[in-house]
């Protein structure tokens, strides 16, 4: 455990992001688009539903916990995958490798930097909108505690969950195929995409045990203090769940990795 | 002297997928468990002392790459026993690479849009300098070179000369050990060539860092190293000094003549095996002759015949011819081994 070359590499990272001011700006105007057109849908999705109130959320409910998960996702999307890839077709990756860390460590903290100034400049900024605009729908109080700590282990499981799918590439020489497929599974099964209330019973009880709920939807539930997140006892049920897929994601992802990793030095990268 | 780096009888075996033509072959690849071994370095012992800059030379796919990679700790030899500054590489990669340098020829470590300052900072704090050892680097190579029009550039507008210049001196930012030096003057201009060349040589001199050097520039090779190690096929075919090399293979001279119409005719000639009167009355029978020089063989000249393998050698030397026939039964029984 060593602080000063950890904190030497998140302070890189914001530096080199914010070197993409324009990227980030685009990011924003995208972002903007894609909530009118999620707006639109959920809007005709109530209209048709004809009430009020869809499986216990309200449109201005859904719309909240949508944008902000939007904002997360922004926030959280790594590129692990890609710029793995990248870094092996180039060869690059022996030079990471033969820095005097362990390499997922090394990534990690790499990629903090750019956490940190995406959260400021995406995330933020959306959070006091939305506030904004709905005249205090959404709680202050010790709930946003509860969610920077929620947020800090999803981003430890996000980044477990992209350093498999690394390794998985690592084996398979192929990256976009799979990728797209981790994609599409987390943005579903988290709750980013929709909330998971509106999955069907039986099979919104197996989502509710899956690593993938820890990423978005139990940082959200726990801001909007919903399903009982409004009290330390339902919060810390939420934590657990979180804690337990991060410890066994990063342990199953450390051996998953330390076993490529053999296989590389043994065969050649 | 106390070694720097140990190797005893490394080999190091790749297997791959025996790939099959056209689509129906692809689509059996998909399920083939045919795999076949590939040596790439073949039995390799070398011992180099602290301090030394070493010539690492050999054509490409010589198994160069694979020896540094096993150096540094990348790759696992498959046999053999490899020693890096009392450490086996591979067994301990983290903590060895604290103590090693590397440059890898066209790739960069540096951080890409940042000043090339911010990633010294950066390999400061992640190689635990301490302050007072940076600044002291920092004004040794101040002393060597010009370093401030690049120290605030990011790198991605550097060129590439200024790139490399950087990655060098971000590769001895730490005071390792070793250096490993992958082709460090490839693609640069001659002025750029020299002030690399000398930067290295006044960095071994000043830290009496060991410096494993590979190119295929042989300038770099007259101007840094006094012992160079050639490795071909994956096997160790010359170890020793460079004024060594040039004798090794017969005594050659380039003789060159200009005859009548004024052109130049140059030929190699091996001084233990023809007389050079010999050759110059010959063609004085021909044509007439004006003018003639006497050359001493470059090293270039020397490297390439060896590079030039199995042809070469049917008219160099019996030692040449030796060499290369192992090589070809190492390949051979190789090949047979892929295919059980």
């Amino acid at each position: 455990m060593n602080l000063r070359k950890r904190l030497a590499l998140t302070r890189a990272g914001i530096m080199e992001s914010l070197q993409y001011r324009l990227g980030t700006a685009v990011t924003l105007f995208a972002n903007l688009i894609y909530l009118v057109l999620v707006y639109f849908l959920w809007k005709a999705i109530y209209a048709s539903a004809g009430t009020d109130v869809v499986n216990g959320m309200t449109f201005t409910d859904t719309m909240i916990y949508l944008i902000l998960a939007t904002a997360l996702f922004n926030f959280l999307e790594m590129f692990v995958v890609w710029d793995m890839s990248r870094s092996i077709q180039s060869g690059k990756i022996v030079l990471d490798l033969l820095k005097p860390m362990k390499f997922r460590s090394y990534t990690f903290w790499s990629y903090s930097g750019s956490h940190v100034v995406l959260f400021t400049l995406t995330f933020i900024p959306t959070f006091i909108v939305v506030m904004i605009v709905t005249h205090g729908a959404i709680p202050m109080g010790i709930n946003l505690l509860y969610f920077a700590i929620a947020t800090v282990i999803a981003l430890v499981v996000n980044f477990s969950m992209e350093m498999i799918v690394s390794t998985i590439c690592l084996y398979t020489e192929s990256t976009w195929g799979i990728n797209i497929v981790k994609e599409t599974i987390v943005l579903l099964l988290s709750g980013a995409s929709i909330p998971l209330a509106f999955f069907p019973d039986g099979f919104k009880t197996i989502v509710e045990y899956l690593p993938f709920r820890a990423v978005y939807d139990i940082p959200l539930t726990i801001l909007l203090e919903k399903n009982g997140a409004d009290t330390i006892e339902g919060v810390l049920p939420m934590f657990g769940l979180q804690l337990i897929w991060a410890l066994v994601l990063t342990l199953a992802g450390t051996l998953f990795w330390n076993h490529a990793v053999k296989k590389i030095t043994v065969n050649g990268g | 002297m106390e070694n720097a780096i140990v190797m005893k009888n490394v080999c190091k075996d790749f297997k791959i997928l025996n790939r099959h033509e056209g689509l129906k072959g692809s689509i059996r690849d998909l399920f083939s468990r045919d795999y076949k071994t590939i040596s790439a370095v073949k039995d390799v012992s070398l011992e180099i002392a602290k301090g030394e800059i070493i010539g690492y030379l050999g054509p490409n796919g010589a198994g160069k790459s694979t020896t540094i990679k096993m150096m540094t700790g990348v790759l696992e030899p498959t046999s053999g026993e490899i020693i890096v500054n009392g450490r086996v590489p591979y067994k301990d990669r983290t903590a060895n690479s604290e103590h090693i340098g590397v440059v890898f020829g066209q790739r960069s470590q540096l951080w890409w849009s940042l000043p090339l300052i911010e990633s010294f900072k950066l390999l400061r704090d992640i190689y635990m300098v301490s302050k007072e050892d940076y600044e002291n680097m920092l004004a040794l190579y101040r002393s060597l070179v010009d370093i401030e029009p690049i120290l605030h550039k990011p790198v991605r507008q550097m060129s590439l000369g200024q790139r490399t210049l950087s990655d060098i001196l971000a590769a001895f930012l730490h005071n390792p050990d070793i250096v490993f030096l992958d082709e460090p003057t490839i693609g640069l201009d001659v002025a750029m060539k020299s002030k690399i060349r000398d930067l290295i040589k006044g960095l071994n001199q000043q830290k009496g860092t060991t410096v494993i050097l590979t190119t295929h520039d042989m300038g770099d090779v007259d101007a840094l190293c006094k012992r160079i190690v050639i490795i071909d096929k994956g096997m160790k075919i010359y170890d020793n000094d460079i004024d060594h090399l040039k004798t090794y293979f017969g005594s050659y001279r380039t003789l060159r003549m200009r005859l009548s119409d004024d052109t130049w005719e140059e030929r190699v000639i091996d001084e233990s095996k023809e007389d050079v009167m010999d050759v110059i009355m010959k063609k004085q029978k021909e044509c007439k002759i004006k003018d003639i020089q006497l050359q001493e063989i470059s090293t270039e000249e020397v490297i390439k015949k060896i590079y030039g393998g199995e042809e070469a050698a049917s008219d160099t030397s019996a030692k040449a011819l030796e060499v290369a026939a192992v090589a070809a039964d190492a390949a051979a029984s190789s090949e047979e081994g892929g295919a059980k």
